[in-house]
Parts: structure tokens; C-alpha cells; sequence
């Protein structure tokens, strides 16, 4: 099978929402040598924001979003494993937390499994989360990046808080900061001082990557 | 060049030049066009939004004779929480009236649910009582459906939010059915207290905010309340521009509901036997408010043209075109209303 029919095929199977033929795709694609990175990122990533733009639109629903999420995982469990003796293909760390008093986070779900097809190492800390929470897991994981959700107006404050608590202990210089969610614009990125802001999840691969560029 | 005023969908002050509002109009109203399948606006009406958007004076009105009724939802707490007035909740009712010149309101309780009420409609029917016999204007009790109080561990439902994520799928599915008909018998139950209390009607507020079965709910707790009690009317206020697939397979009346647009939405509500819908169209805070506006009128026109009950647009917070801001700025709300009347051919707001 040509590269051109694997992505192809990859991005189907998730449009199709078909967890058994983005798997086997996935393992065609090791056997015959291709490079992960660009099955990930050119075949299965591309048909999960397809499925992204469908959900915001009021095509496809949550239910078919969750399943092809689950299709999209399994592969890349699979071309995971050929990456993993491959350390070079990290290309740098993120923690990733929906702020406190907010517990909206399926948009991070698909943000950070897209992140990650980039050879991202992303450290998922799930959401609710206080601000000393995700400096104190930065700093244990050696973050480059901070990202922080939040989808309500009356939590995005606590997106202003991380960036006057890092200024407050000195750490600001140390990590550079992503934000999203629904109620955010590059205006209130500009406004606090993080140094990006992502509009939606395929944004977000792309702000985070030249974030670490930056910090590298 | 000649900037105008306006602003972007975060309430954020902005100057633009008369092209960039124009062609923002254009792509606002090609958005809603693309997204719910309907008719963009004709040139004409383009124009005359460009004409409202750039018109010199702060607020902007209708055209005298074009006035169209207003009300308001959980509008009897709102000067309690919003201007910190201590009121009590009928009394504030008076004021909407008599003071601001409201043609409707609804009484609320501060926990706005039908699920929450229930326990405590004893304590409601005596303000709606003393309400309606200080009022002439109809007074409607609103509260909001929200299916999601019917989850664990608010209630006896498995949590769908916690079954999605995991995979759960047929669980999450037979959750949602299940609350359905919990919240559908609240619903009811709430109704026909206020009904002997002396309501003029029934606000159910933001149907659809927990999803497809949330707005199903609300769909059959409007059919069994004009059954059991068909002077009580119903008005039927929409969560958001469209239904959202928490569910997926969802149908009423052979109709799936998730997914649906103002222009399908009402005609639901209208089967049901709705007697007002109130139809969203949220507002993007990175697009400008001619965007959303133009936007939020294509829409809104759409739905207009098709519906055969009235129509009362959302017009606040985030939505109707208006920015989304604590205290939405007064000259972005009195645009959108003229716009929303004089092209969506809105009936109230």
C-alpha cells in the first residue's frame, strides 16, 4: 500500500469511527517501514480534527467523538511503541490541567491526544485543578510548557493566577504557557501575559510546537 | 479612513473601517448559512445591519411601531444578584412592571432548577400568589431543566459525564433515558403547583443545556403540562444555537433532536405545544459583534420564517449577538435588538 493510501486509510478509520481498521492500518504501517510521526500526524490527527469540526458544527455527536477518540488512541498505542526507542522524537514536556472550579474537559481530551501525535510528552492533570497544583507537577516533571483549560467565565481568573503565581515565585521565565477554552481569546492571552493562545485543539498542536521551539 | 466603533464578541471596545465591517457582516452571515443550511441575508438587509452596527449614537431604538414585547428570565432575582438590591422576589416583580416597563417576567429561585424547586414549592406559590394579584402583566415561573442534577452523586442517575469518557457508551445512553423521565415528572409536578398558584405560564430555561435528552425532557414535560392544565402557557427557552449530541440517537416525534438549528428547534416546541420558543445563537468572543450579529440574524430570520408560534430571541450574556460580558454593554444590546427585530422579524425578546 502507498504512503499517499495509508493516510488515507488512516484518516478513514477515523472518520469512520472504526477502531479495528485504525488499528490494523497502524501495524500496516510499521510492517512496511513508514515513519510514525507522519502516519500520526498526516493520516489519523488529520481525520480527528475532521471529526472535531463535525462535533462544533452539530454533526457528529459526543458519542461518536468519544469512539473515534478511542479508534485515534489505539493507534497510536501501536506506532507509540515504535517511537518509544526513538527518544529524539520527543520533542519536549507539557502538563495540561482544566483550572479550579472548572471541570469541562473533554476539549483538553482532544487537544492532548493531538499534542501528543507530535511526539509531545504530555502530562495530563485532569481538571479542577489549583494553580499550586500544576506549578508543584511542572516542576516534578520538568514541564517546558504550562497549558491550562478553562471553559467558563467565571474561572479563566485562575488563568491569570498561574501567571502572577510563576511571577510571584520567579518561575516565569522557566515555562512557557498555553491557554484555551471557549470564553478565551488571544486578547485575554495578551491581558494576563501568557505567552500563547489556541483557539481550538489542531491550534493548539501548532502553538504548542512553536512554544517549545522557543524554549529549546 | 473613517473607524467606527464597535466591538469584539468579549465586549472589548474596537474601531474597524467600514470595509472590515462589511466584510465581516458578509462572513457572519455566510457562517450561519453554511452551519444551519439556510438562506444568507440579501444585500439589502446587509446593508442595513452595516447601517445599525455604524448608526452615531450610543443606544439605537426601533422604528416607532416596530416595538416588540420584552421579558425576562429568573427576572425576579436578577436585582437581588446583579445590582445586590435586597428585594424580595415579588416585590421585584413590581419594580420590573411598574418601574422598568416590562411586559413579562418570571419568578425564580436562586437554585434555578426544577429539580431543586420541587422540594421547596411550597415556599414559591405564595410569591407567585402575592405577585399576581399586585400584577397586570402575564408572570411566568422559570427554572431550568438540567438533566445533569439527575446524575450521581446529585441523584439516583448513573453520571454519563463519567460513562463518555470511558467508552461507556450504551450506559451513558440508557443514563440519560433514565433521568429523562425524572426530570420530566418535576417538570410537571412544578407546573401544576404554579398553575393552582395562579401563573400565567411556565418558563422552562435552557432546555437542551445537559444535551439532546435534556431538550427531549423539556419536549414531553410541555406535552403532559398543556394536556393536564392547557391554559397554563409554556414557554420554551433554547440552551444554545444547537442541540448538542450528549445522547446521539435521541428523536421526537420521528425527528433526531441532536444537532438541530433555530429553524428545527421551534418546530419541536411548536409540536409540543410550546406557546413561546425562545431561540439561541451563541456569540463568538473572537469574532467581532458585527460578526455575531450578522451571524445571530441569519439565524434568527430563518426561524422566524418558519415559525407559527412567537418567537422570543435570547438577547444577553453571550448570546443574541451580544457580547459576552458580565454586564453586556448597552450599545452593542440595543443594536442587536434593532437588528433582531426590524430583519430576524423577531416577537419579543
Amino acid at each position: 500500500m502507498s504512503l499517499e493510501t495509508i493516510l488515507n486509510e488512516a484518516k478513514q478509520s477515523i472518520l469512520d469511527i472504526d477502531q479495528e481498521k485504525a488499528t490494523a492500518i497502524a501495524q500496516q504501517a510499521l510492517d512496511e517501514g513508514l515513519d510514525p510521526v507522519k502516519v500520526l500526524t498526516d493520516g489519523y490527527s488529520v481525520g480527528i480534527r475532521e471529526i472535531g469540526e463535525l462535533f462544533s458544527r452539530g454533526e457528529v455527536f459526543l458519542p461518536e467523538m468519544i469512539l473515534a477518540s478511542e479508534a485515534m488512541k489505539a493507534a497510536v498505542e501501536i506506532l507509540n511503541s515504535a517511537l518509544e526507542d526513538k527518544a529524539s522524537k520527543t520533542v519536549g514536556k507539557m502538563v495540561f490541567a482544566t483550572v479550579e472550579g472548572d471541570v469541562h474537559d473533554i476539549g483538553k481530551g482532544i487537544a492532548l491526544a493531538l499534542i501528543q501525535t507530535q511526539g509531545v510528552e504530555v502530562i495530563d492533570l485532569g481538571r479542577d485543578v489549583p494553580v499550586e497544583k500544576i506549578i508543584e507537577e511542572a516542576e516534578k516533571h520538568g514541564a517546558n510548557v504550562i497549558g491550562t483549560s478553562a471553559l467558563l467565565t467565571t474561572t479563566m481568573p485562575n488563568q491569570e493566577k498561574l501567571e502572577a503565581e510563576l511571577r510571584k515565585r520567579g518561575m516565569r521565565e522557566k515555562y512557557k504557557t498555553i491557554i484555551g477554552g471557549a470564553p478565551c481569546t488571544q486578547r485575554w492571552a495578551d491581558k494576563i501575559g501568557a505567552d500563547a493562545y489556541a483557539e481550538d485543539a489542531a491550534e493548539g498542536v501548532t502553538k504548542v510546537l512553536e512554544l517549545l521551539s522557543l524554549s529549546t | 479612513m473613517d473607524k467606527y466603533f464597535t466591538r469584539m464578541g468579549d465586549g472589548s471596545g474596537v474601531y474597524m473601517s467600514a470595509e472590515e465591517i462589511k466584510e465581516d457582516i458578509l462572513q457572519g452571515v455566510k457562517d450561519a448559512a453554511d452551519r444551519g443550511k439556510i438562506p444568507e441575508l440579501t444585500a439589502e438587509e446587509m446593508d442595513y445591519i452595516f447601517e445599525i452596527v455604524t448608526m452615531p449614537g450610543n443606544i439605537v431604538g426601533v422604528e416607532r411601531g416596530r416595538e416588540v414585547v420584552n421579558t425576562s428570565d429568573s427576572g425576579s432575582c436578577k436585582m437581588t444578584y446583579h445590582a445586590n438590591i435586597a428585594m424580595e422576589r415579588s416585590t421585584s416583580v413590581l419594580v420590573s412592571e411598574k418601574v422598568l416597563g416590562a411586559d413579562s417576567v418570571d419568578i425564580g429561585n436562586m437554585d434555578y432548577s426544577y429539580k431543586a424547586v420541587k422540594q421547596i414549592v411550597h415556599n414559591e406559590t405564595p410569591v407567585m400568589e402575592l405577585a399576581q394579584l399586585n400584577t397586570v402583566m402575564p408572570v411566568l415561573y422559570g427554572s431550568m431543566p438540567n438533566l445533569g442534577l439527575y446524575t450521581k452523586p446529585d441523584g439516583p442517575v448513573d453520571n454519563w459525564s463519567e460513562l463518555l469518557p470511558m467508552a461507556k457508551i450504551d450506559e451513558a445512553r440508557a443514563a440519560q433515558e433514565e433521568a429523562v423521565e425524572h426530570a420530566v415528572r418535576d417538570m410537571v409536578f412544578v407546573a401544576g403547583e404554579m398553575y393552582a398558584a395562579g401563573a400565567d405560564g411556565i418558563n422552562l430555561d435552557t432546555c437542551g443545556a445537559s444535551g439532546d435528552a435534556d431538550y427531549l425532557a423539556s419536549l414531553l414535560a410541555t406535552e403532559k403540562i398543556k394536556e393536564k392544565y392547557p391554559n397554563l402557557g409554556v414557554e420554551f427557552g433554547a440552551a444554545g444555537e444547537f442541540v448538542l449530541g450528549m445522547h446521539g440517537k435521541l428523536e421526537y416525534e420521528g425527528t433526531r433532536i441532536a444537532g438541530l438549528y433555530p429553524h428545527k428547534q421551534v418546530k419541536l416546541a411548536e409540536k409540543a405545544g410550546a406557546n413561546i420558543f425562545g431561540p439561541v445563537v451563541n456569540t463568538n468572543t473572537s469574532k467581532s459583534f458585527p460578526w455575531n450579529l450578522a451571524r445571530t440574524v441569519t439565524f434568527i430570520k430563518a426561524c422566524s420564517e418558519v415559525a407559527e408560534i412567537p418567537l422570543h430571541i435570547n438577547v444577553g450574556m453571550g448570546v443574541g449577538g451580544v457580547p459576552m460580558t458580565e454586564i453586556p454593554p448597552v450599545d452593542a444590546v440595543t443594536r442587536a435588538d434593532k437588528a433582531l427585530i426590524e430583519i430576524g422579524k423577531a416577537d419579543g425578546l
